[in-house]
């Protein structure tokens, strides 16, 4: 029969041979002149229509939501609900291949891969992704589970028992930590927390071993991820976890267990940011720090999590950059704080240094001048570009008193340009890296409190949202000129309206949490988002910030690695992109009318 | 119609042998006709044999692919008036590699019926059809023609000036119409886009849109650039 019909491009290539050629036995092609409804808003639909030749329209009333191409396929909305959410329209005369219903449904039915393009939510699409991507990648180990990583089998102590007692059984079960059991907890304790304890503090062999173990077990359960290992690891600077089944105990995992498992270092990297002595030490950490990013994605890690693993890195490195270079006077009276992305934590491919230091009390000038220097040039020998907007710590603008920075804020409130507005946004963000954090708490809350209740305030603010359009029309240059075209800006037009709107609203209901996800969830927690509608969000921009970060290791050379071509991207993708840029859309339009910002 | 041929049809009315066939002359449905296309060994209408025949029916602005026609024909199975006398002979001899022209006429006459047929240097393919048609039935086909060449050489090149070269290669209507070349060379897939340039070569018409020409003289360009 007619091979006309290319089923090589998802959804379709996840049919079997048999079930292409019911699938081909059943199309005929229809003809639309530009202006032709081919479904109506809320209306039902007859047919999966699969653009052959020309450009489809989808409309939301009067609004355009995206231009659909040669193999895009819709409306699986009017397939599976039986109603189409929105309207198509043919823009040029269009020929379209016409699958009917019932054989997309009886299709669905049969293959799972195949009717996963056709779930509603995001999330289960891009699930279905995650999975297609994983299927084809080789080293997905980090998403396996703790279970099929060796683990040595728990063995327990009681507290009482000698450190001569405890090294006896390490050596007779071959193991280096044992459990230990005393009243109401549980510790651990290793051969080297024996070993210090007898060389170090010269205790008696005789000594229990209760004064030895700690008792602040970090734990997961088998079924546990790998990745959640290795995040606790980087983050406690454990070298263990305890495995507990939800009753007892059941085995510890090492690092050196994980890391034969899987081919990334994160958890060795941070041990070298820690036991740098100089900077040429740190500066060769820092270094693989990058590479760590594209070990950790082609592994399969979501975006989220190698943000959480890279920030995590990056602020041990500042702190312990910190250490390094800042004189005693300043380590005393300073806190350094890293802001905007980096204090999100939503930072993957270094983009820039936006950090600064908030000090509690005026400090030696020539101190302060050293000290200024000697960080943000190391950080820009590190790799870390230099921020264009001059938010580092080498501008007396941004490493001041605590007194200095109140005051200006008052300056940032009543007199405010688009310098002002964007300083407020990246402090808002600000997290402490090292010192006393107190003293951004405090610096925040004089911030914020001068914000809150502000209506015309957070207005002015939230207005940013509204900065760029989400692009697309972009989409119809791309479809029209296949590939040649220009690239969709990810960052303007979906992830700086989410990061943003998620911003001004947590400014306004005084949410302190800094990263974009956490906000959503709070918003969401406080009654100020629909719960679906936060979730929705959440994937949306996950989805948005993978395409970037993987067209950003795609050009790993340079350019901004914000820009996306849609020709380069899978048809699930693409649909994936819509559905992004429709909630992005919503978002948009319901911070616009919260802070009625049509009165601007 | 041509004059000729109109006086072929009602010549072919009155004398159609097979009477089974008369509903070649009803009128059809409304809004429907057939895209067809054949492939032969050759283009010599005498000598040369179909090797496979496609049709694809289309109602309105759909091509309903679902619904089509098609056959493979034996390649070696020469139709000679003589052999239709004798079928039953051949009869037994159909193979699994095509069938023969007698047992796949009667299926296409039907699937065609009395709707007019519409293909690309169509004279051509409906001369090899009756070849096989007129011993058979004792006509030839009566179907109206429509060829897309000509659909498509009067939206081009109907308000043309004298002199200007005309490209009405089956290539050149797909690029000026944007239909997309179908992976696959053959009969059916060429119906299929015969089926696709007529309806959107009837939708032009119907709106007066034009094909755009490319200038016939190079346009003058200042400073060589």
């Amino acid at each position: 029969m007619t091979q006309a019909f290319d089923a090589s491009t998802p959804p379709f290539d996840r049919l079997d041979a048999r079930q292409v050629e019911t699938l081909r036995a059943a199309l005929d092609i229809g003809y639309y002149r530009p202006g032709e409804t081919l479904i109506a808003q809320n209306a039902q639909s007859e047919s999966l229509f699969i653009v052959l030749k020309g450009t489809v329209e989808e409309r939301d009333r009067d609004e355009l939501i995206a231009l659909l191409g040669p193999g895009d396929a819709f409306d699986s909305r009017a397939i599976v609900q039986g109603e189409s959410g929105h309207a198509f329209v043919a823009r040029d005369e269009c020929l379209c291949w016409l699958a009917p219903k019932v054989v997309i449904l009886d299709l669905i039915k049969r293959s799972p891969r195949f009717a996963s393009f056709f779930y509603l939510d995001i999330s289960r699409k891009l699930d279905a992704l995650e999975r297609e991507a994983e299927d084809q990648r080789v080293g997905s180990l980090m998403r396996a589970r703790l279970a099929e990583v060796f683990t040595h089998p728990a063995q327990f102590i009681d507290a009482g028992e000698s450190i001569e007692a405890a090294g006896r059984q390490m050596q007779d079960c071959n193991s280096n930590t044992l459990f230990v059991r005393d009243t109401g907890r549980v510790g651990v304790i290793t051969g080297m927390n024996l070993a210090k304890g007898v060389i170090l503090r010269r205790l008696p062999l005789e000594t229990p071993v209760r004064e030895l173990a700690h008792f602040d077990v970090v734990r997961l359960r088998p079924d546990d991820f790998v990745f959640e290992a290795l995040l606790l690891m980087t983050k406690h600077n454990k070298r263990r976890v305890a495995l507990h089944d939800g009753e007892r105990y059941v085995g510890i995992v090492e690092d050196i267990d994980l890391l034969s498992f899987i081919a990334g270092a994160t958890q060795i990297v941070a041990g070298r940011i820690d036991r740098a002595t100089s900077l040429d030490e740190l500066g060769a950490a820092a270094a693989e720090i990058n590479a760590q990013v594209r070990v950790l994605r082609r592994q399969g890690l979501k975006v989220q999590v190698i943000a959480e693993i890279v920030s995590d890195l990056n602020r041990r490195l500042l702190a312990r950059l910190f250490e390094l270079v800042a004189p005693a006077s300043i380590r005393e009276a300073g806190c350094l704080i890293v802001m905007g992305s980096e204090g999100r934590g939503e930072q993957t491919i270094r983009t820039d240094q936006d950090n600064g230091l908030i000090l509690s009390r005026p400090v030696d000038e020539a101190d302060l001048t050293q000290f200024r220097a000697a960080f943000s040039g190391a950080l820009e020998q590190f790799g870390f570009p230099p921020c264009p907007g001059r938010v580092m710590v080498s501008n007396p603008f941004w490493s001041r008193p605590l007194a200095d920075f109140v005051e200006d804020f008052r300056r940032w409130l009543t007199l405010p340009d688009e310098d002002t507005q964007l300083n407020i946004a990246i402090f808002i963000d600000a997290e402490a890296v090292a010192g006393d954090a107190a003293l951004l708490e405090q610096a925040k809350k004089a911030l914020i409190g001068g914000m809150r209740g502000e209506q015309a305030t957070l207005a002015r603010f939230a207005k940013a949202v509204d900065a760029f359009e989400t692009p697309i029309g972009l989409f119809n240059q791309l479809i029209t000129a296949e590939g040649k075209g220009d690239a969709l800006d990810l960052k303007r037009g979906g992830i700086f309206p989410i990061v943003h709107g998620a911003r001004a609203l947590a400014l306004e209901k005084g949410v302190t949490e800094t990263g974009t996800t956490a906000r959503l969830a709070k918003l969401g927690r406080l009654g100020m988002l629909r719960p679906e509608f936060v979730s929705e969000l959440v994937d949306a921009f996950q989805f948005l910030m993978t395409l970037r970060l993987d067209s950003q290791l795609a050009q790993a050379a340079g350019g901004s690695g914000a820009l996306v071509r849609p020709a380069e991207l899978s048809t699930m993708e693409r649909d994936l992109l819509r559905d992004a840029f429709r909630v992005v859309k919503q978002f948009r339009e319901i911070v616009r009318r919260h802070f009625n910002l049509g009165m601007f | 119609m041509g004059l000729w041929r109109a006086a072929k049809r009602l010549f072919h009315q009155a004398t159609i042998g097979d009477q089974r066939y008369r509903f070649l002359f009803q009128p059809g449905p409304a809004d429907e006709v057939v895209a067809i296309d054949c492939e032969t060994t050759g283009l010599d209408v005498a000598r040369d044999d179909i090797i496979t025949i496609a049709a694809v029916k289309i109602r309105g602005d759909r091509i309903l692919a679902s619904e089509r026609f098609q056959a493979i024909l034996r390649p070696d199975a020469r139709m000679e008036a003589e052999a239709i006398k004798v079928h039953h002979v051949f009869e037994r001899e159909v193979e699994e590699k095509g069938r023969l022209i007698y047992k796949v006429l009667p299926e296409l006459l039907h699937f065609i019926g009395a709707r007019p047929l519409v293909g690309y240097y169509l004279d051509f393919d409906i001369a090899m059809l009756d070849k096989y048609v007129l011993p058979f039935i004792g006509i030839e086909l009566p179907n109206r023609r429509i060829e897309v060449s000509s659909l498509y050489d009067e939206r081009k090149y109907g308000d043309a000036p004298p002199g200007t070269t005309v490209d009405l290669s089956f290539n050149a209507i797909l690029k000026d119409l944007g239909i997309p070349r179908l992976a696959q060379h053959d009969a059916l897939n060429d119906a299929l886009m015969t089926a696709m340039m007529y309806v959107a070569l009837r939708d032009l018409k119907a709106r007066g849109v034009r094909i755009p020409r490319p200038r016939s003289r190079p346009s003058v360009q200042p400073g060589g650039a």
